[in-house]
């Protein structure tokens, strides 16, 4: 078909018409073209006169096209913008398709995180004016031992404390719930002292709250009780006539009197029940530091003003007590006290590995952004006799500029929605892995003020991005920037390509280098020995509430007939009971009489982490005996009057003998037990925590027929074979000893192993997570440039191979190319890497900041999988036939 | 009717040549004798307001010819009024018109 003269000057002005009406506006003009031309061939006048009209007539068409292209943008204006850029994009899924998959993922990431960090930490503690609750707490031996708050403390708070509207105390407390006589269940909750509900300022949603008549001492058990709106639903059926009733709860009948709203929960959304604390001021201890203590800032109070009242009160406590020993020993150990924000406490060891992951994902953003602001200088470079033409004819700098704004926009959008789609996803896999002690998980949602961060990354993103070519094409000298980048290829578009690339490597490494630090953590932490064998041992709790048994012989001879009958059953290769498996944190910490180490008053007390054992424990739980032996039926205050001490502990206080004989308090005056064995050291608080000296008590302790045993002991198993099928035979063996006495939290100890690497391993996969995906969106960014530079460069290339390079130069040419710029992000990385690590100090354990083997590995493994990423493109290069690339030409 | 433009002699002059069958923008370009450059942005203008209304000559007679097929103008209801309008506004434009050569602009099915 046949074009007339002046068809290119259409072709060139059909730029200028918006991208929607181009075509047909394009064709119109062709046909009108042909038509004439046609007519004029007819007529005999094909010269170049006739030519030169037709091509003036052609002419015209430019300014049809100005005023098309002013007529998309004044009528509808940015909507037409909008329009045109999501045709383009349309046009060009692959670009579009990556593109917005990057984005979709760096913003998705971003978000997930922001939803973690702000429901964890950013959010307020669900309580009315929640800013003015604070956590007390105390201090002992510089520092060494973190205490809560005891009773006496408590009372001599309350009066004299100005400053504070309410204090309160609460304390872990259980019950056995035996509505259905065959199903005993056991639920947790908190002793609270009434002014509880008053310091938190929630009230109960039916009935009332604790007054002081429910908390008063009388010696026996409290006899009311308010549910959690949860245990209200499930073990009462939500019925509202419950307020009033008694039920046996523990074997003490209790009269429920309220039910708090939905929701609520303190200090853990799980929290089922609340009894009254009772304190008796008459004997209120006031060094027993038993409960967490919580307060209400009055008008004007800051933590920090309490701290310094309650400090002054704490200097003064011999005014108050004259004479009283425990005052005396509070000030030997150096009490001291803490006011903090209550959220603070709560959350307070999570925030530092949230705010590193958020930091983590927020560079995760800035690789994809790279990656994007690549394919776009790339595409705006395709456009650019486009751009040219317009600047030509006098296009404004705006009117250049704003179809990359609008491409950049819908890109952003897309990506955008999209990634709040990947959040959400992500938010649900993260908090399903994450470990159950990170607190406030459960409030973790996306909601409106996570969506505004979305919005606010995505924009953020768009700058970032979309900045290039505005900056690029924005300037004043356009027309003649053009020119030369048109004619020289422009080395500036490389180097800003160049620079994104050593950007992204760099900012790779940094999260690689995290991860890594992460990995040896969880390595370190794995390999460090327990003190135990966690392979097939299975442990329960059993509380036997004083309701059920109350004479506290009986109670332990229950323990001891338990393990008996555990012992016979078939497959069973050791059975005994502890206060608190190791792993579990410390259930004891107190000072220390050891006969032959007697201290002065003026001496600090010798303190040690104490717990309660009875015989068979060493054996099942796989604690090595080092010395001696471990506990045997018949030890205990009611019979032999033994003990036995960890390794640490008797090396501290006996190193050049044997601990064997010496003799340790056991409560009462001249009361003595004996070191009967010395055992392994365990880990009590956790892997990261070095193990501490440790006591082991006898279960039973007590003189002269008053005897008391631990009442809460932790049983433990160890079977052949899996021991989670144990289970059933524990649960039918401790019915048939006392049907209304429940097992709870059953584990295995090799999930108790893992509790405690949980967090370690959690900030671990979502480093390793974020680091893949950063080190894939790099490679992509290497590939996509050195592909770039192959395609533009293939006619030199050719001009190479034709003078006599052979394919192995041209390849090493290329991936030369893209080592150098590896290399130099993989220094860049390294040092930032040395500096942005110390944040990570906190979190790691058993390796260096700063650890070469892991900045080795990690640069090397980096620098070589960058040469590989270059290597796919170099081959391309190496393939180029010289007599092809130098034809097309 | 409305006046979302203002009836100036290249608009009324436009609408007559399409009223009197120069249907093409190069034939109302011939047939109005305006400079080039102000025709098509007329046109366009016109369409946008629901004046004229454009469409496509049919393929297969264009592929005949060997050329490809025009896009081709024609009054609206809106239009005719319109065109009534101007012609009353320049009634002297009634006398530059003359129906087009049939044999060398044919006219679309």
């Amino acid at each position: 078909m046949t074009k007339g003269p002046g068809s290119w000057l259409v072709d060139a002005a059909s730029l200028l018409v918006p991208s929607g009406r181009r075509d047909q506006w394009r064709r119109e003009w062709e046909a009108e073209l042909a038509w004439a031309w046609q007519r004029h061939a007819r007529q005999g006048e094909s010269g170049l006169g006739a030519r030169l009209r037709l091509t003036v007539r052609a002419a015209s068409c430019v300014t049809d096209a100005i005023h098309e292209r002013r007529e998309g943008m004044t009528m509808t204006g940015m909507w037409n913008d909008v329009r045109f850029a999501l045709r383009g994009l349309l046009r060009n899924p692959g670009f579009t398709a990556i593109a917005v998959l990057t984005l979709a993922l760096g913003i998705g990431a971003n978000t997930a995180v922001f939803t973690l960090v702000d429901g964890v930490l950013l959010s307020p503690l669900p309580f009315p004016e929640s800013d003015r609750l604070v956590s007390i707490s105390h201090l002992g031996r510089d520092g060494q031992d973190k205490l809560p708050v005891s009773t006496g403390l408590y009372l001599l708070y309350r009066e004299q404390v100005k400053s504070m509207e309410g204090i309160a105390l609460h304390q872990g407390a259980g019950l056995n719930l035996a509505l259905d006589e065959n199903d005993p269940i056991r639920v947790d909750g908190q002793f609270v002292t009434p002014s509880f509900f008053d310091v938190l300022e929630v009230q109960p949603a039916l009935g009332r709250a604790f007054t002081g008549e429910d908390a008063r001492p009388t010696g026996t058990p409290p006899t009311t009780v308010i549910l959690s709106e949860g245990l209200w639903r499930r073990a009462f059926g939500a019925d509202p006539a419950v307020i009033g009733r008694s039920f046996v709860m523990s074997g003490t009948n209790r009269t429920v009197v309220g039910v708090m709203p939905a929701g609520f929960g303190y200090p853990t959304r799980a929290t089922q029940f609340y009894l009254p604390l009772a304190i008796d001021p008459a004997t209120a201890p006031i060094a027993g530091f038993s409960a967490d203590g919580i307060a209400r800032l009055g008008p004007g109070a800051t933590p920090e003003s309490l701290g310094k009242e309650l400090t002054g009160l704490i200097a003064r406590l011999p005014e108050f007590y004259p004479g009283n020993g425990q005052v005396t020993f509070l000030a030997s150990v150096g009490l001291a006290v803490t006011v903090s924000d209550l959220k603070e406490s709560i959350v307070g060891d999570v925030t530092r590995a949230l705010w590193i992951l958020l930091g983590t994902v927020a560079f995760v953003l800035l690789i994809a952004c790279a990656n994007v602001a690549n394919l776009f200088l790339v595409r705006a470079e395709g456009r650019h006799r486009e751009l040219a033409l317009r600047a030509a004819v006098g296009a404004s700098r705006a009117a250049v500029i704003r179809p990359f704004v609008a491409e950049t926009g819908v890109l952003a959008l897309l990506g955008g929605a999209l990634g709040v789609a990947v959040a959400a996803a992500a938010v649900r896999v993260a908090t399903a892995l994450a470990p159950s002690d990170i607190p406030r998980l459960d409030e973790v949602a996306i909601d409106p003020r996570v969506l505004g961060f979305t919005a606010a990354v995505t924009l953020l993103a768009a700058a970032l991005f979309g900045m290039l070519p505005v900056i690029r094409y924005g300037r004043a000298d356009l027309s003649s920037q053009l020119k030369e980048g048109g004619e020289r290829g422009g080395t500036g578009r490389h180097r800003v390509r160049h620079a994104l690339v050593i950007g992204q490597v760099a900012l790779a490494l940094v999260l690689l280098v995290g991860s890594g630090l992460m990995l040896r953590s969880f390595v370190a932490l794995r390999s460090v020995d327990p003190g135990f064998d966690p392979e097939g041992v299975l442990t329960a709790r059993i509380v036997i509430p004083n309701g059920e048994i109350s004479d506290n012989l009986a109670s332990a001879e229950f323990f001891r007939q338990l393990i008996t009958r555990l012992e016979a059953q078939p497959g069973v290769e050791g059975a005994g009971a502890v206060r608190c498996v190791p792993l579990s944190g410390l259930c004891g910490l107190g000072d220390v009489t050891v006969e032959d180490h007697p201290r002065g008053d003026d001496e600090m007390p010798i303190m040690a982490a104490q717990t309660s054992a009875e015989f068979g424990y060493f054996e099942a739980m796989g604690i090595d005996v080092i010395e001696g032996r471990g506990f045997e039926r018949g030890d205990g205050a009611d019979g032999t009057p033994a003990v036995v001490v960890s390794e640490s502990f008797a090396k501290r206080w006996w190193p050049n003998g044997s601990a064997l004989g010496r003799r340790i308090g056991g409560g009462g005056p001249d009361q003595w037990l004996e070191i009967v064995g010395v055992v392994a050291d365990v880990h009590q608080e956790g892997l990261d925590v070095p193990a501490q000296d440790l006591v082991y008590f006898p279960a039973v302790l007590g003189a002269n027929g008053q005897f008391f045993g631990s009442r809460t002991m932790d049983v433990v198993v160890r079977v052949a074979g899996d021991p989670t099928s144990f289970l059933p035979v524990l649960r039918r063996e401790v019915q048939a000893l006392q049907p209304r006495i429940p097992i709870s939290n059953p584990r295995t100890m090799t999930e108790v192993f893992a509790t405690s690497t949980a967090r370690t391993s959690f900030t671990m996969v979502m480093l390793a997570t974020a680091a893949g995906t950063a080190l894939i969106l790099g490679l992509v960014g290497i590939y996509g440039v050195i592909s770039y530079v192959v395609s533009q460069r293939t006619r030199e290339i050719g001009v190479r191979m034709a003078l006599g390079a052979s394919a192995p130069a041209v390849r090493g040419m290329v991936v030369r190319q893209g080592a150098v710029l590896a290399g130099v992000g993989v220094v860049l990385g390294l040092i930032a890497s040395a500096w942005l690590s110390r944040v990570m100090g906190s979190l790691l354990f058993g390796v260096s900041a700063r650890d070469p083997i892991t900045y080795g590995g990690v640069a090397a493994a980096l620098a070589l999988v960058a040469v590989l990423a270059s290597w796919l493109p170099a081959r391309r290069a190496a393939g180029v036939d010289p007599a092809i690339a130098l034809r097309n030409e | 009717m409305d006046r979302e433009y203002s009836m100036t002699y290249p608009t009324a002059a436009v609408l007559m040549a399409i009223r009197h069958g120069h249907r093409y923008g190069f034939d109302v370009m011939d047939a109005t004798g305006l400079p080039d450059g102000t025709v098509y942005p007329i046109l366009r203008r016109l369409e946008r307001r629901g004046v004229l209304t454009a469409a496509w000559e049919d393929e297969a007679k264009a592929h005949r010819e060997q050329r490809p097929a025009r896009r081709y103008y024609r009054l609206t209801a809106k239009g005719q009024a319109t065109a009534d309008e101007a012609l009353a506004r320049f009634p002297a434009l009634r006398r530059i018109f003359v129906a087009p050569d049939r044999g060398a602009d044919p006219r679309p099915a």
